[in-house]
């Protein structure tokens, strides 16, 4: 008779083992730092310090959305149908919204580039089947995800609170579906400028603190200086420095986008300019700072 | 030249400038399985040697092959080949099983078995138990096993160790070494182990490239560097005088040494010379030992004290 098995089970140590699977290649390490970058953006997997910051972003973000719809649905019960369509809507959104998606970027993005140069992290990178552009096209792409997501958000929240508070839901949304194309464009226009600029910023220290002071300290100073100067010079002038308003450069290619300008733009100068200057000038800030991102990272060694 | 057809990186006629300074000049040498010890002080051209294997820098002129392919003109390779790096490299706010999942990734294994190669590897690498810590509170010792599994957690072909025992207390660095060994030995991955301490290279390596000045100043197998060198010590009581003289009659050379006398590089037929001299001399024999000189005695010989020594 054979003895009975002991109690409990038995670890074999089977040694080494060589891995004969898939080898994916650089695709698959490109997913991954876009992966590992979304994670860091949103403090996914850390702990609760990690998730402050950007969760309270989205959290102001959504309640700005939130709070202009339940403004436009009061004002509909109060003034009668129609009264909502002279309050700020989709086409105001991003330019009310831009100094908070701003602050957002400058305080989260530089997490994706300073730790990975601070700790060293990045020579590990570089020696696998991925080249410094790999890299850093998949953390700008990380955090384009995550602030195109910021931006569409409070958008949605927005659409339903204005559908739903409209007598006839179904009716408001053919009435308006122009909407939903153009504030997904206008999205994007803004997370592809404010990620390549507060990117570009990170890639120059290696202190995430140094870049978001920066970022913040410019887009804050920007504002007031360049609003001020324009409308004291005035003329042509005035209208070139107001170009230099920050915050407003995508703005005002959301205004082209929805045919009028927003709130936050009206009384620019710079809206005077034609639009195809204005679209120009976007196009001129976003490719610029992301051509020297990208020409920092190309040839990035260990 | 052709390189021969079990040469895991292959050096011809590499060179590499960096503006006005010779990183390497002209190097010519191949690498084949086992563990190779690339010696050298700082300067010396051992860190451009592995960025040239690794195609992270273009040579000047000459060639850097890694497993056939030319390192410069994909990094595809590099999914074949593991490095760990001299200086810290780890990030602090994670674990070693997440970090180690994700350079696996990174390298081009899909998530699930790059989840269980992490696991395999800290296992191999005993940090199983620790894995699910975060790096911060990790031990200089338990770092560089860190940095040793990331480059072995994609199962490479070969793998660069750059200082692997640097900053090491003896018992980590005693460690470190076995592991280096265990990852030929039982892993079956080649590698190539830079250090300027000939003691750790010795101990570890099958052969040896000197580099100096940026130019290969000897390469061989250890044993055949230590067999040269081997010495046999005489200690007698009395007569020590006669036995050398008698021992000079018969043409073998002596040098006096530590109380007694070392006869360099002895053939078999000297051990009959050293009995008849005994005699003659009526000196009595308190000890005769055959010893190999360590490399770095090796190289202090022939005028380079810079390469090492024990730390």
């Amino acid at each position: 008779m054979t003895a009975p098995p002991p109690p409990g089970g038995t670890v074999f140590d089977i040694g080494y083992q060589r891995y004969t699977g898939a080898r994916e290649g650089r695709g698959r390490g490109r997913r991954a730092v876009f992966k590992d970058g979304v994670r860091a953006a949103m403090g996914f997997g850390r702990g609760a310090r990690a998730k402050f910051l950007p969760w309270t972003f989205v959290a102001i973000l959504s309640f700005i959305g939130l709070i202009m719809a339940l403004i436009a649905g009061a004002a509909d019960r109060i003034g009668g149908p129609g009264t909502s369509d002279q309050l700020p809507s989709h086409g105001d959104f991003y330019g009310i919204a831009s100094i908070i998606l701003f602050v957002f970027a400058a305080v989260v993005a530089p997490e994706l580039l300073c730790r990975d140069r601070r700790e060293g992290v990045i020579n590990l990178y570089l020696v696998r089947p991925l080249t410094g552009s790999d890299y850093v096209l998949a953390r700008w792409s990380a955090f384009f995800t995550v602030m195109v997501a910021a931006c569409w958000l409070p958008q949605f929240i927005l659409l339903t609170g204005l559908a739903m508070g409209d007598p006839t839901p179904v009716q408001y949304l053919r009435d308006h579906w122009l909407d939903i194309p153009r504030f997904l464009a206008a999205g994007v226009v803004m997370a592809a400028y404010v990620t390549t600029l507060a990117l570009l910023t990170a890639s120059f220290t290696t202190r995430r603190a140094y870049a978001s002071v920066f970022l913040v300290g410019l887009f804050v100073i920007t504002v007031p200086f360049t609003a001020g100067s324009a409308s004291e010079i005035g003329g042509t002038a005035g209208r070139w420095i107001s170009m230099f308003n920050l915050t407003n450069i995508p703005v005002h290619v959301n205004d082209v986008i929805f045919g009028e300008a927003s709130e936050i733009t009206e009384g620019a100068p710079a809206g005077e300019l034609p639009k195809m200057l204005l679209v120009a000038w976007y196009v001129l800030w976003t490719l610029g700072p992301g051509a020297v991102l990208w020409s920092r990272y190309r040839k990035l060694t260990p | 030249m052709m390189p021969p057809a079990n040469a895991l990186l292959t050096a011809r006629n590499l060179t590499k400038h960096y503006r006005n300074v010779v990183a390497l000049n002209d190097v010519s040498f191949d690498i084949s399985e086992g563990i190779t010890g690339i010696l050298g002080e700082n300067g010396a051209g051992k860190t451009t040697a592995i960025k040239l294997f690794l195609g992270l820098l273009p040579p000047t002129s000459g060639s850097a092959r890694a497993l056939s392919q030319d390192a410069s003109e994909s990094v595809s390779v590099r999914a074949r080949l593991g490095y760990m790096p001299e200086h810290d490299c780890l990030p602090t706010h994670v674990s070693a099983a997440e970090f180690l999942t994700h350079m696996a990734e990174v390298s081009g294994l899909p998530p699930s078995a790059a989840r269980t190669r992490a696991a395999d590897t800290l296992r191999h690498t005993g940090l199983f138990e620790e894995r699910y810590r975060a790096m911060s509170g990790y031990s200089t010792g338990m770092k560089q096993r860190v940095k040793l599994a990331q480059a072995l957690v994609h199962d490479p072909a070969f793998v660069f160790l750059d200082e692997p025992t640097a900053g090491l207390d003896p018992v980590g660095r005693e460690e470190m070494l076995a592991l280096v060994r265990k990852t030929y030995r039982e892993f079956g991955i080649s590698v190539l182990f830079s250090s300027h301490l000939m003691a750790d290279v010795e101990r570890t390596c099958d052969r040896i490239i000197v580099l100096q000045a940026g130019r290969v100043a000897q390469s061989g197998e250890v044993k055949h560097f230590t067999k040269e060198t081997e010495t046999v010590f005489i200690e007698v009581d009395t007569n020590r005088e006669q036995l050398v003289a008698a021992l000079q009659r018969r043409g073998v050379g002596v040098t006096l040494d530590h109380g007694g006398l070392t006869i360099e590089g002895p053939d078999e037929s000297v051990y009959d010379h050293v009995r008849d001299a005994l005699v003659e001399a009526q000196a009595p024999l308190r000890r005769m030992a055959p010893r190999r000189r360590a490399l770095a005695e090796l190289f202090r010989r022939d005028g380079d004290d810079a390469i090492g020594g024990t730390p």
